[in-house]
């Protein structure tokens, strides 16, 4: 029972090794290429628009939900304590800083990071990876480097689109649902808030657009075993993805707001 | 001149190569036969660089390509040809985007560019240019090698390797692709290496080599192959249940 237990763990921790270091490898070929290899703009912009534009209205929705809940929240709470003249600062430093970021990278690896696992996996166990190399076509210049960066680049408009509807819809469900007068929901806001509550939401995306299409190229372009493999990778990316994400988050936190 | 030795390769506990030797000279054209799951596209992936073998050597040219990386295994891609089994055409590209795609990527073509070469490339493989615009998954298996082959043609490759370029087609077409081979063969001045479980790749090829148990177990002129000798051969080609090449995989296993 004991060495059952201790074969386990080892070959769990084996596992988790051996995929750090592949992973490892990855992003180090990725950076190798992105340097050394011309980039392919026209990819990239593909790339940018199907991310970024494709995601919009699904984070215009999810941006209102939460701005709007949140509203409704923050009023019940501090309702209590006659201060939901704060509603407009907790709207707007929770978007920013936290709600943003997390929730659009979240929609982004549900609608984009999947597709990206799909489609690479699919193209690795149909050989088609294998026949750009053999085309000497560099696979990480052509399929990876161009994702990666579009999904770098892309998320931090992604976060300020959905943290602008959520602070347009706290706005809307503050002052016309639960009668917050106007000037002092922006008011607050001014007066409570600082440059680096965006910049460092914004540079919370950058990392979440880096760490979400890391895991699902990767997963992808590891991708075996037919069509069951393709789904198991599909899955794990997204699973694997959404868990970076909110570990990521409270390290970032941690480092950027405790001070 | 392609010179392998000693190429050992493993996939977990199951040895796929143990110690291959094999040379094939320029101009041959050589079919590699063997049982399925013997290893016949785990060699050639290890050929062409696809794969990296765990012991061994592959000398292309007086240049060991398992040792290379980067820009240089590039370059050996650049001197030899894949024809995968399946064709391996990008799905999302279009017929004249999969010919054309080297000259896109590698030379920056546009599409205008290299339009008539992919046109002239799909004539010399049998194709007209209405299949132009047709996606991989519009046109029937043949026309997907013809495709596949094409493409491959559009780098002048030195050295051809096809993977098993007949499995799953009709007689007629399985002929019409021997033929397109020879011919791609002789037009091109090219190696042909073909794995192939056809025995009417006897007529074509000018050598034969048989995989067995992850090593040459023969190899000699194509033209003399029914007289061979051999054991491992003369049971193969015959397709007899005796002999030295036992059955795996069913119920009255011997091994």
């Amino acid at each position: 029972m004991l060495m059952r237990t201790i074969d386990n763990v080892g070959s769990v921790v084996l596992d988790l090794c051996y995929f750090m270091g592949s992973v490892g490898l990855f992003v180090q070929e990725m950076v190798v290429t992105l340097f050394s290899t011309r980039l392919k703009v026209k990819k990239l912009f593909y790339q940018m628009s199907y991310i970024g534009i494709g995601s919009v209205s699904i984070v215009f929705l999810v941006g209102v939900a939460v701005g709007a809940v949140l509203a409704l929240q923050s009023y019940v709470g501090l309702n209590r304590f006659g201060s939901t003249q704060f509603i407009g600062p907790i709207v707007f430093l929770s978007m920013t800083r936290e709600f943003g970021p997390v929730f659009a990278a979240i929609m982004v690896i549900g609608r984009a990071g999947s597709a990206m696992t799909a489609e690479l996996g699919s193209m690795r166990i149909s050989e088609q990876i294998d026949a750009l190399q053999t085309l000497s076509i560099n696979p990480f210049q052509y399929l990876i480097v161009p994702r990666v960066l579009a999904a770098t680049i892309i998320l931090p408009f992604l976060s300020i689109l959905c943290s602008f509807f959520g602070i347009v819809a706290g706005y809307v469900t503050a002052v016309y649902l639960l009668a917050i007068n106007p000037d002092t929901y922006m008011e607050t806001i001014r007066a409570n808030v600082q440059m680096s509550d965006i910049t460092n939401g914004l540079i919370k995306a950058v990392i979440f657009g880096f760490l979400l299409a890391v895991i699902a190229t990767y997963k992808g372009y590891v991708t075996r075993g037919g069509a069951k493999g393709l789904g198991m990778s599909t899955t794990q990316s997204v699973v694997l993805a959404n868990v970076t994400i909110i570990a990521a988050d409270y390290i970032l936190t941690s480092l950027m707001f405790t001070k | 001149m392609i010179k392998i030795t000693g190429l050992t390769k493993s996939f977990g506990a199951k040895a796929i190569t143990r110690g291959l030797d094999l040379e094939i000279n320029d101009g041959e054209f050589l079919a590699i036969i063997g049982r399925s799951g013997e290893g016949k596209s785990v060699l050639l992936k290890q050929i062409i660089g696809l794969i990296t073998p765990d012991a061994g050597t592959v000398i292309i040219d007086g240049q060991d390509i398992t040792k290379l990386k980067g820009r240089a295994r590039q370059a050996v891609f650049k001197k030899c040809g894949y024809v995968f089994q399946f064709a391996a055409l990008l799905d999302s590209l279009n017929v004249l985007e999969n010919v054309g795609i080297t000259l896109i990527e590698n030379d920056g073509k546009t599409i205008e560019d290299v339009a008539p070469l992919v046109t002239n490339r799909l004539r010399d493989v049998g194709l007209d240019q209405d299949v132009l615009d047709k996606y991989p998954d519009e046109l029937s298996g043949g026309m997907k090698k013809r495709v596949g082959l094409a493409r491959t043609l559009m780098t002048n490759p030195k050295i051809l390797i096809y993977d098993e370029p007949t499995t799953g087609l009709d007689p007629i077409t399985v002929r019409l692709i021997h033929e397109l081979i020879k011919k791609t063969h002789e037009e091109q001045k090219v190696t042909s290496i073909v794995i192939s479980h056809d025995i009417e790749i006897f007529k074509y090829a000018t050598h034969v080599a048989m995989l067995h148990e992850g090593k040459i177990a023969y190899k000699g002129p194509a033209s003399t192959i029914w007289e061979c000798t051999n054991p491992y051969i003369y049971q193969f080609i015959r397709g007899l249940p005796e002999g030295p090449i036992k059955q795996i995989g069913f119920v009255n296993e011997s091994v």
